[in-house]
Order: structure tokens, then sequence, then C-alpha cells
């Protein structure tokens, strides 16, 4: 479900969770841009669909942060592709925000289906 | 922050690969090997913005993202469009009115003049003026002979420069046919070159032109541009003053507005010696103009400190040479004279302003202080009530991944949108109330904003902007991003303790409110004293002006005050008419010692043998409604050749007349010259301004005294006063067609002049205590408002449980009561200090005056409870049942 919309506040949104897929996508192992991409792609059931451009500007990010490390590699099929791996910091950092991200969408279906639950 | 950056073309690299490994995938999926290109080109979507977005982030991230801040908020401030207001206002009163006070006080007290080096100079102060003297003011003013002295020799200064007004106020000029008043000094040959005043336009004067006494005059900037519209054609023109032709020969530079204080001088000429142009305007004494006269030290001094050479080195190598010039023409000292002492004060400020005005000011700074203290604790608790409504928001993003930098920036963008509005429209208002305080005060100087108080504007904002970025950041950043998980909001507002810190600003403003009110009160009920104080003549319906006529001997003097006289009674609704040498309510009078009955007359130990004396003409004290309680007033019948005459005022009679009818004995000058027999007593009155006592006063009879020149003329009127002179102008005119009125005004205006400090005083504080009530109001409405808001669960839980109404109101109102008490009780001692520290500034008041305290007390109560009062009924009309179901 494409969504392109350009509301300010969809991307910091955006922002926030394509981090978290970055990282969770690498825990698996280093890969490149484009299977990120595609990684991210199928594991959602093509619900997701991820913009190339803030792929790779949130790639850059999460380098900067050191949350990711990169270096140029050779594909399966033979391409030269710059691969990206998880560093400690970077799989920390997954951690706490996984944990944050089901607290808050339990919080959000807790209150999206009331009646399941009475508080 | 990565050491090496990562260059453009590697990522172009890296995109490359990309659509080529996208493409492999795809043909993989079995479309052509063209299709598959395309699709990966458009599925990547542009490869220049992206790269474009690449080289641009690492560049101007940084400004990117402050934009971003900026932008988000000004949409959050927006969205809260009272909150934004409201501190933007607040804002800008508190700041504006801290810059406008401290404006007039860097000019009256600190700024330095606009000349070379302002630093070096030094104002001569002289103190012990030899007996006998009459000074303008006794620490200011210094002879003709002292300042030859000093001229011709000046050890330990550079130069030694004299400058002496031509008027007490405005002296006639004449450019072209119309008569007009302006403001001029005569001053020394080096007046201009040795302060380093520059001359942009022709020249100043030199010391030949000193010597000569020559017919030359430099203008000021102000002048020039207010009366010549800049016409750079009036060099080598003529101006008259008092009917003397003068060849104006040089402007000076923008900026320089003289050494008067607190007056802009429109024209500078050399000292002269013609008896039209005595100094301050004043008649001739004994036919002897200010040169002559070594008993009259009217002139002013400044000097420049030689290099190498401190003040305290220059006044000693100069009192020696002072001490013998203070005797020049005076004889020698009398046993157990203090010697005179000649002391150096740096040139800061306007001269003689610091005492009249310094300490009120300082005063009234700190009063101000206070308002901004209260403004910026107003703006804090509006900032941290709302970013804890906020702490939500706060919570979302830090669990959405912004970091606590992020939010820091966030706040600090923020608070510095308001900071920046607030500050443009403070400096707006600044230069508003600059220019009101101008003219309460009465200074004509100018007193625009220079480089000082912006940067002390500027000062105050930066602090102000990183207070409001900082304060509020501890409880967002307490939120947490757990925070956003707890949804109800008794439990997420359970966390106390941080309503503390917001109880203490309330309690801390209402102790400033109550010490601002105390302060504001003693100096209103002093104006208000003074306002009410009896002057003891009937001045309604008086008014009063100057005339300077062109007269050249004493007789011609005389016979132009009595056609004056004889032609302004004819006037339709005249009552009566007098005149006067020196103007009552003016602050000037004549100082001196009398004989009664041939010789100087015994004093008790210790009191004073002072006597004020004027010049007085016909039917004077009859004109002013002074009662007389013996003998009778002045008369057309006393003249210059009928017996000499005298009155006196009660102070006089018990002094130097205890038990004794005063009737009949005959009182003269200190040195005999002139006898008078008193033929009346009349009650005492206030004579120089408001707030005096009363002291002995003599009166001389105009025509039986050789005086000629500028006198006033007091006329009682039916109906408005100020109607009369038209009239009044068109007589004078037809006696002189060059006579300007100088400075007409009702004598009531005339005595209000000389309590315009305290009515300023009075008047600001006054100010200030109704903007500290406000401020403080809405701060306490503010916080409580929210309060409420957040409590509506409690308090519906509380109602549901039983509590009534009356008990909800209660709850609230004990809150902001028991804050007002707690600050009450400590603005008290504060108040003390400062009703303290004014105490020389009130009149009629004491500083620990009962009745103002208990009002300060009950304003700031009933403050506290008109700002709790919607508040409390907000929280009385909750709906328990609505307020449980938004749970």
């Amino acid at each position: 479900m494409p969504t392109q919309e350009n509301n300010d506040d969809r991307i910091a949104l955006l922002q926030g969770t394509l981090d978290i897929l970055i990282l969770k996508t690498l825990l698996l192992g280093p890969c490149h841009g484009q299977g990120v991409a595609r990684s991210i792609q199928r594991q959602s059931e093509e619900v997701l669909f991820v913009d190339h451009g803030s792929l790779y500007l949130a790639l850059q990010r999460l380098e900067d942060k050191k949350f990711i490390q990169a270096k140029w590699g050779v594909s399966e099929n033979n391409r030269k592709a710059r691969f990206y791996s998880l560093t400690a910091k970077g799989r920390a950092e997954l951690l706490d925000k996984t944990s944050q991200w089901k607290r808050l969408t339990r919080a959000m279906g807790l209150i999206l289906e009331p009646r399941n639950e009475e508080s | 922050m990565s050491k090496h950056k990562r260059s453009a073309e590697d990522f172009a690299e890296e995109v490359r690969a990309h659509l080529e490994l996208e493409a492999d995938e795809l043909r993989a999926e079995g479309l052509s090997a063209d299709e598959a290109h395309r699709r990966a080109h458009v599925e990547f979507g542009s490869v220049r913005a992206a790269k474009e977005r690449f080289y641009l982030r690492s560049r101007i991230q940084w400004l990117d993202s402050i934009m971003r801040d900026l932008r988000y908020g000004l949409r959050s401030l927006l969205h809260s469009p009272g909150f934004a207001l409201t501190a933007i206002l607040t804002l800008a009163l508190g700041i504006g009115a801290n810059t406008a006070v401290f404006s007039v006080m860097n000019a009256v007290l600190l700024r330095s003049l606009p000349v070379t080096d302002p630093t070096r100079l030094v104002y001569l102060r002289p103190s012990n003026a030899p007996r006998g003297t009459g000074t303008i003011n006794s620490r200011e003013t210094l002879s003709y002979s002292v300042y030859e002295t000093l001229r011709d020799q000046h050890p330990g200064l550079s130069n030694a420069i004299a400058y002496v007004p031509l008027s007490g106020n405005k002296v006639a000029v004449r450019y072209g046919a119309q008569p007009e008043e302006a403001e001029g000094d005569m001053v020394s040959g080096t007046f201009f070159s040795g302060l380093g005043v520059k001359l942009p336009h022709g020249r100043g004067f030199t010391e030949q032109d000193e010597t000569d006494h020559a017919p030359i005059a430099v203008i000021s900037y102000n002048y020039w541009t207010r009366r010549f519209a800049r016409n750079p054609d009036v060099l080598g023109t003529t101006l008259y003053v008092n009917g003397i032709g003068f060849t104006i020969v040089g402007i000076s530079g923008e900026g320089f507005e003289g050494l008067e204080s607190g007056s802009s001088t429109d024209f500078w000429i050399p000292l002269q010696i013609r008896p039209e142009l005595n100094a301050w305007g004043n008649p001739l004494e004994d036919g002897k103009t200010y040169t002559a006269n070594p008993t009259w030290w009217c002139m002013r001094m400044i000097g420049r400190l030689a290099p190498d050479v401190n003040k305290q080195q220059a006044a000693a190598a100069l009192n020696p040479l002072f001490q013998r010039a203070a005797y020049i023409g005076l004889g020698s000292p009398a046993a157990g004279e203090k010697p005179p002492t000649l002391s150096l004060e740096e040139a800061k400020g306007f001269p003689g302003f610091s005492e009249e005005y310094g300490r009120p000011l300082r005063m009234l700074m700190a009063m101000v202080g206070f308002v901004l203290l209260i403004a910026l604790t107003n703006v804090v608790m509006l900032l941290t009530a709302r970013n804890a409504a906020r702490q939500r928001e706060f919570s979302m993003r830090l669990a959405l991944g912004a970091g606590r930098r992020d939010l820091l920036r966030q706040l600090l963008a923020e608070s510095l949108l308001l900071v920046a509005t607030g500050g443009v429209l403070a400096w707006v208002f600044a230069k508003m109330a600059t220019r009101a305080l101008a003219s309460w005060a009465q200074i004509e100087s100018s007193l625009a904003p220079d480089r000082t108080v912006l940067a002390f504007a500027l000062g105050i904002l930066v602090v102000s902007a990183l207070i409001f970025g900082l304060a509020p950041l501890r409880i967002a950043l307490a939120a947490g991003p757990a925070l956003s998980l707890k949804t109800s909001a008794a439990t997420s507002n359970a966390d106390a303790g941080r309503s503390r810190g917001a109880r203490i600003l309330v309690a801390f403003q209402m102790t400033l409110c109550v010490v601002l009110l105390v302060g504001a009160g003693l100096l209103i009920r002093t104006l208000r004293n003074l306002e009410n104080t009896p002057l003891g003549l009937r001045v309604d319906g008086l008014v009063v002006f100057g005339v300077n006529p062109h007269v050249t001997s004493v007789s011609q003097g005389k016979a132009f005050y009595r056609d004056l006289i004889s032609k302004l009674r004819e006037l339709p609704g005249v009552e009566s008419v007098t005149v006067m040498a020196w103007r009552i309510g003016s602050w000037s009078s004549n100082n001196s010692d009398m004989t009664v009955d041939g010789r100087l007359p015994d004093v008790p130990n210790g009191s004073s043998r002072t006597v004020r004396s004027n010049v007085a003409g016909p039917a004077f004290f009859t004109t002013l409604g002074v009662p007389v309680l013996a003998g009778r007033d002045f008369a057309d019948s006393d003249t210059e050749t009928s017996p000499h005459v005298g009155i006196i005022n009660e102070q006089f009679a018990k002094r130097f007349f205890p038990n004794q009818n005063p009737l009949g004995h005959v009182i003269g000058s200190e040195y005999g010259q002139y006898q008078m027999t008193i033929v009346g007593v009349v009650k005492d009155h206030k004579y120089r301004s408001i707030d005096e006592e009363p002291i002995p006063m003599a009166w001389y009879e105009y025509a039986q005294i050789p005086i000629a020149g500028k006198m006033d003329v007091e006329l009682r009127v039916h109906g408005d006063p100020l109607a009369i002179l038209p009239s009044a102008r068109k007589v004078v005119q037809q006696i002189d067609p060059n006579l300007p009125l100088i400075k007409p005004m009702t004598q009531r205006d005339q005595y209000n002049l000389t309590i315009s400090s305290q009515t300023l005083f009075a008047r600001l504080a006054g100010c200030f205590g109704i903007l500290a009530v406000v401020l403080v109001a809405t701060g306490l409405y503010g916080t409580l408002a929210y309060r409420v808001n957040r409590r509506t669960a409690e308090i519906g839980v509380r109602m549901a449980m039983g509590a009534g109404r009356g008990q909800v109101v209660w709850m609230i109102l004990r809150d902001s009561l028991l804050l007002t008490v707690i600050g009450v009780i400590a603005g008290i001692p504060l108040a003390f200090a400062i009703g303290r520290a004014l105490s020389s500034s009130l009149y009629g008041v004491q500083p620990l005056d009962a009745l103002t305290y208990m009002l300060a007390i009950v304003g700031v109560t009933l403050v506290a409870f008109i700002a709790s009062a919607a508040p409390a009924s907000r929280a009385a009309s909750v709906d328990p049942l609505k307020a449980l179901r938004t749970e």
C-alpha cells in the first residue's frame, strides 16, 4: 500500500519505523541497500513500501549514529555492492526500540479495540 | 560527525549498484532486460533527487533542522494563540519597561559625553565657597575670577573650560523677523577644541575669540535640524541674541547637545561682557556683569586630565591656586571659615542630575527589575504548564526515535521564537516609553537608546531565551518514552513535587508584588501629599511669563515695566498685575544675610541668619492672594523717590523681631547698600517649591532697587489663565516687537514643575505596580486554571464521593490564599528595606506607613481572589459523571 502523501508528521513516523525495520533486517546478517528494501517489502507481505531515496538516507543516518557499519563487497550475482552490518550499539538500539514499539502498539491496540479488556 | 565524510561519488556508486541489483532481480522474475532496467529506475524514483538529498544532508543538515524546528515551533505556538500572545506581551512589557528605565538611567547617570576620549574629562566641583558669595549650585558653580586663574594656570589638567547659560531657561533670539526662544551658553574659547567636539561644518572658537568676546556663534546639530532644516547656508548668517547680532560660524556634530543637564543646548557663543548678555539672564548687580562680580559664583567648569595624571593628583595640584583665586575681590577669609576646596568628578551622565535623580532612578531600576522577574517567572510558569500538558507529545516523540537533543532543540526553538517576537515588541515599546519618560522628566536632550542600551536589552533577551528553553526541559525529559503508555489522567498527574516548583514561583511573585505595591503606594502617597500641600496663596487664576526688555539703563527698565503693568491692567479679564525678579515656584531664590536696624542680627548659636529675598512690583501679595497680616502691600505710590519700603514674612518677624512689632523697623542688604522700612508682614507661603519649609523672607520694591532687565510678570485673571496670553503677547510686542514671552504658563503648572521628579517617580512606580498586579494575576490564573484542568478527574472523584461544591471551591481558594500568605510574609521585610531606601524621596509619609502596607496586602489578596475565582468556579462546575467518563 504505497503511501506517499507527504505529511510532515507522517515522515517523522516513517523515519522512526524505517530505522527499526532496517536494524531488524540487518540482524539476520550483512546486506546491501537493495536487499534491505526487498526484504522489508517481502516480509511485510508487500504492505510496506520502501521509498528507496529515503532508505539510503536512513542507512546513512544509522551509519552516522554508529548503529550500523558499511563496506564495499560483492553480491551473490557478482555485483559490486555496499554491505551494511549491525554494530553492538545497533543491536542494543534495536532491542530498546523493539520493546518500545511493542508497548506502543499494545497501547494503541487497547485504545483502538477497547472491548477486549477493561482497565 | 563521522571522521571521514563519505563522498558523493561513493554514494552515486551505491545507487548505481542498487539499480543493477534491482534489475537483476526483476530479470530473474522474468522481465526483459530493458523492462527490468526501466522498472528498477521507476521504483527508485528520482536518482538525482536522492543524490541531492544526500549532498544537502551533510551540508545544511543543521540549517535544515533549525528551520524545521522553527517551523514546528511556530506551528505549535499558533495552535495555542492565547498562550503565545500572553507570553509575548508579558515579555514585551517586562523587557520594554526595563529597557526604557535603563536608557534614562544610562543617559542621566552613566553615559559619557560624545567627545574625544570622554573618560579623561572631569567636572570641577567646589565646596565651601567663601562667605558672602552667592552660587547657582553650591557644589557646582564657580566665579569668573576662579575660572580666569585656572584658565591661565591649570596644573594637572590639559585645559580648563567654563560654560554658563545665557538664561535660566531660554533666551530671546531672532533669526529673520520672528522673535523666538532658544537655549544658549557662553563658553570658553577652548570649549570645542578642548572637549574634542567634532564640527563637520564651519569652525569652533579660539582663545582669541574669547579675549575679543567675538560676536560669533556655533549652533547645535539639533537646532540646525529643527530650526534650519539642515540648510548649510546658515553659516555666515546672523542670529540675534537679546537683540545682539552673532554670526553663525559653525555647526556642531550630531549627538553633541552641550553640557547643560537634561537639556539640549541650541547655540554657543564665546564668553561676553555686555550687560544684555549677563550670565543666567540675570539683571546686573551693582552694574556689574558676572565677569566683574567676584561674589557671584555662576559658572560651571570642566577640564581634561593631563596625560598620566589621575583625579586626586590633579585636584591636589589645583587646590592651592583655587584657594587663592576664590578670595579674589573678597578680602581675606573670616576667622574659622572652612577653606574652599576643589574636587574633580568624572564627567558622566548629566552633571547635577545624579543628586536629584540618581537615587530614585536606581530605586526605579530595582522596581522595574522586579517587574521583569515577575514577567520572566510568569512566562516560565506558562511554558511549564503548557509543556507539562504536552508530556504525551514529548513522550510519543521520544518513543518514535527522537533524541533528547532533538527535544532540547525543539524547546529552544520555541523559546527563541517567543523571545524574538517579544524582543522586537519590547524594543518598540521601550522607544515609546523612553519618549514619554523624557517628557515627564522634562529632559530635552535625546534619550535615544544607544549601544549600551541595546546590549542591555539583548542581554536580557538571551538570558530569557535560555531560561525558557531549559526550564521546561526537565519536565519534558522527565516524561520519558514510557509515559505515553499511561492513559489515565489521574495516574499521569499523580507525580507530585512538580507542582511545588510552580507554587514556589507563585509565592515568589506574590512577594515581589507586595514589595512593588508598597513602593508604589509610598511614592503615590508622597505625590498626593505634595499636590495637596497648601501653597499659602490663591494659585488658581494666576498666569506668569518672563520678559527681557532691551534696555541700557535702570531708568529705561523701570519705565518699560511701569508702562507694561499699566497696559496689561487695562486688558479685559485681568484682575491685577505685578512683576517679580525671581519667578516664584521655579526653584530659584536669592539668599543672603540681611541687616536689621543697621547691623547683622544676633542669632542663637547654630541657627541660620539666611534670608531669602525677592524684588516685587505693586500689589504683589494682593495679586498672589497671600494674606497681609499687618501693615500693607506694595502700591503704585511706592516710587524711586518715595521712602524705601520693604515687606517681610512671618518667619522673618519671628526670628529677628521676637515679641516686637516689626513695622517701622529698617532692614537692609548684607553690606547695607539698600535700606528699607518694613511696612508689611505677610503670611508664610511656598516660595521656591512645594516641598520646602518656610524660611525668613524679605521683599524689596522693584522701583526702589537699581535692577532692570529680565523680570517675570504675574497676572491674576478671570476664567482660564492661559486664554489671556495672546492679548498679553500683543501688549508686549506693541512695546517692542522683538520680545517673546519667556516660558509662559499657569502659576499652578510652575509650582508643579518643582515636584516633577516626584510626579514622574510616583507615576512610574504606579505603572509598575499595576503591571505587577496584572502579571501576577495572569500568572496565578494560568497556573490555577491549568491545575484545575489537570485535576478534573480527581475533583470528579471527590464530588462523586460526596464533596460539596463549596468544599471544592475552598480547596482551590485555600491553595492560592496559602501562597498569598507565604508571599506576603516574605514580602513585608523586603518592603521595609525598599521603604527605607526610598525614605529620602518621601514627603509626609513614613517608610513604615501602615496604611500603605495594609493596602498592598489587601491588593495582593484581592488579586489572588480574583485570579482564583474563575478556575475555582470551573472546578465547582465539574460534572462528576462526565469527569469520570473521560477516563
